[in-house]
């Protein structure tokens, strides 16, 4: 979101809440559900996390893991749509094709991309559209994530451009189709395929086969994925097989009914009338997620706790972190980690917290963008079908004892 | 310097040998409710995606229920007739229902 654009929304915000919110009272927001416990079974590559399917596998990586800015591949959420998964790849024998609208066609081994072209890495958040989704009442379609449907990894791979370049782009080229190799199990279902216009794309986008200095894992999408710094992951294809540029737009299901949001400017809708035009989710928002301590933590009164969590915009970056230790009331400024891992990566922060009285203590965190953004409070928080975008300030609440 | 490069590639197959060899996504019995409808249920929901899908969305109302049932017919053409659809939507709300039509 532009800056521009940013005042617009506020405004535009302001101007609902004046115009009375009756007709938005059916639907409240609360914090996300954050009591599940990681499954006992690991899956491939990955240690024991919250699991919410086998097939497709469906990952959500648990909140103690958000206290660095980097998330562990092995602790990285994973998020397929389609059960269909191919369970062997051979790097010796993978290509990658490009074709459609081009002057030449390629099929590119994993070994070419790691030797004929520029190697670039780029450290970026991933998370998913619909996380935290289970905070919409009445609840929204999809799957009901917690907080902990995302991640942050240094990516390695190949600028999305150079292999365009090298394609050669035909001049009345405008779309380009990603797809992945999973497989729905029904012949008729929608496969997922993801478009994207070719004027969005920058040289921040990457054809990445590493993460975090090793190769992806499997269920993060081995050999290669699409890396889209600042989106959501949708958009990030796992498993990337095929990249055909077009002319036209292609109607497909998980590009026109899933992953999008009303079009107007708080994007929201109620239950019993929903927006009829609507657009892709894209952009992130800014939020920030509590990583220490949790719900489950023992703190103990007088004691030197630090709180810890990650925060994450789009790529405008993060200004500050405030952090609130009662309830809301007072509010004291984190501090932040250096930054190098640029601006598309999570911003951990810290924040010294004596406990001084007994009992319940509910800690809370606000994240602020360079261009103003800030988290509202979950409650504020307006209702979408599809419950997407919930970026309402942490809360977790420990027992002082 | 020829042991050192060597020493990479055993390595990097090391690495690879993750995913060389077929991975196994475990199976994992998730507690499907038994009684009235259970068939149906097996015959139409399990085909795509697994009943964790279904009981991570809590209880729910009837009309909940059917508006996911017709989801998957329109929009992921699961194979379900009238009947079918019927079926399953009262097994989903008999065993994962809120108790409220709507
Ligand atoms: C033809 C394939 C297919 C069949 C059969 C099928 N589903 Fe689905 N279902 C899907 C797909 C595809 C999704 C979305 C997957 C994703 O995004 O992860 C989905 C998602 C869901 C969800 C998640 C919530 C949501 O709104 O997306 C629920 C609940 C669900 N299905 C219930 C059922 C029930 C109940 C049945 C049996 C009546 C059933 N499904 C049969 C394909 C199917």
């Amino acid at each position: 979101m532009e800056r521009r654009d940013f005042f617009k929304k506020t405004a535009a915000i302001a101007g609902a809440t004046a115009l009375g919110s009756s007709t938005l009272e059916a639907a409240t927001t609360q914090q996300p559900i954050d009591n599940r416990k990681v499954s006992p079974v690991a899956f491939p590559e990955k240690r024991p996390l919250i699991m919410y399917s086998d097939r497709p596998p469906l990952l959500e990586t648990p909140r103690d893991v958000f206290t660095s800015a980097l998330t562990p591949n092995d602790q990285f959420f994973v998020r397929w749509h389609m059960p269909d998964i191919p369970t062997h790849i051979d790097p010796e024998t993978f290509t990658i094709s490009v074709n459609g609208l081009v002057k030449k066609e390629l099929n590119i081994s994993l070994n070419d991309l790691k030797t004929k072209f520029e190697q670039v890495e780029v450290t970026a958040v991933l998370q998913c559209g619909g996380n935290s989704r289970s905070a919409f009442k009445p609840i929204a379609g999809g799957i009901q994530w917690g907080s902990g449907a995302m991640g942050c990894a240094t990516w390695k791979g190949v600028r999305l451009k150079d292999i365009l370049d090298q394609a050669g782009l035909q001049k009345d080229a405008v779309w380009i189709g990603f797809n992945g190799s999973e497989k729905a199990a029904y012949y008729e279902t929608p496969n997922f395929i993801r478009e994207l216009e070719l004027s969005e794309l920058d040289d921040h986008v990457i054809l990445a086969y590493q993460m975090n200095g090793e190769d992806l894992p499997y269920l993060n999408g081995y050999p290669l994925r699409l890396v889209i710094p600042g989106y959501y992951s949708d958009s990030w294809v796992k498993m990337l097989s095929n990249i055909t540029v077009t002319n036209k737009y292609k109607k497909l299901f998980f590009m026109d009914v899933a992953y999008r949001v009303p079009d107007n400017e708080t994007e929201s809708e109620t239950p019993e009338k929903k927006f009829p035009k609507t657009k892709p989710i894209k952009k992130m928002n800014v939020k920030s997620v509590i990583g220490y301590p949790t719900r489950d933590s023992v703190v103990s009164h007088k004691s030197h706790v630090v709180i810890r969590g990650v925060a994450w915009d789009d790529g405008h970056g993060i200004q500050d972190v405030m952090v609130s230790t009662d309830g809301g009331k007072t509010w004291g400024k984190a501090l932040l980690d250096d930054g190098k891992l640029g601006r598309y990566a999570y911003r951990a922060f810290r924040f010294a917290f004596k406990p001084n009285e007994l009992g319940k203590t509910t800690i809370m965190t606000k994240a602020i963008s360079k261009i103003g953004e800030e988290q509202p409070l979950s409650k504020d928080i307006k209702w979408n079908h599809g419950g997407y975008k919930y970026n309402g300030i942490d809360e977790v609440t420990v027992e002082v004892v | 310097m020829k042991k050192l490069i060597l020493v990479t590639a055993v390595l990097t197959s090391a690495l690879f040998a993750q995913v060389n060899e077929k991975v196994e996504v475990p199976y994992v019995p998730f507690p499907v409710k038994m009684g009235k409808g259970f068939d149906a249920i097996q015959t139409h929901c399990l085909m795509c995606h697994s009943f964790g899908y279904i009981i991570n969305q809590g209880r729910q109302s009837k009309k909940f229920w059917h508006g996911k049932v017709i989801k998957m017919v329109d929009h992921f053409k699961a194979p379900m007739d009238e009947q079918a659809i019927k079926e399953t939507t009262e097994y989903l709300f008999e065993h994962y229902g809120n108790g409220k039509l709507k």
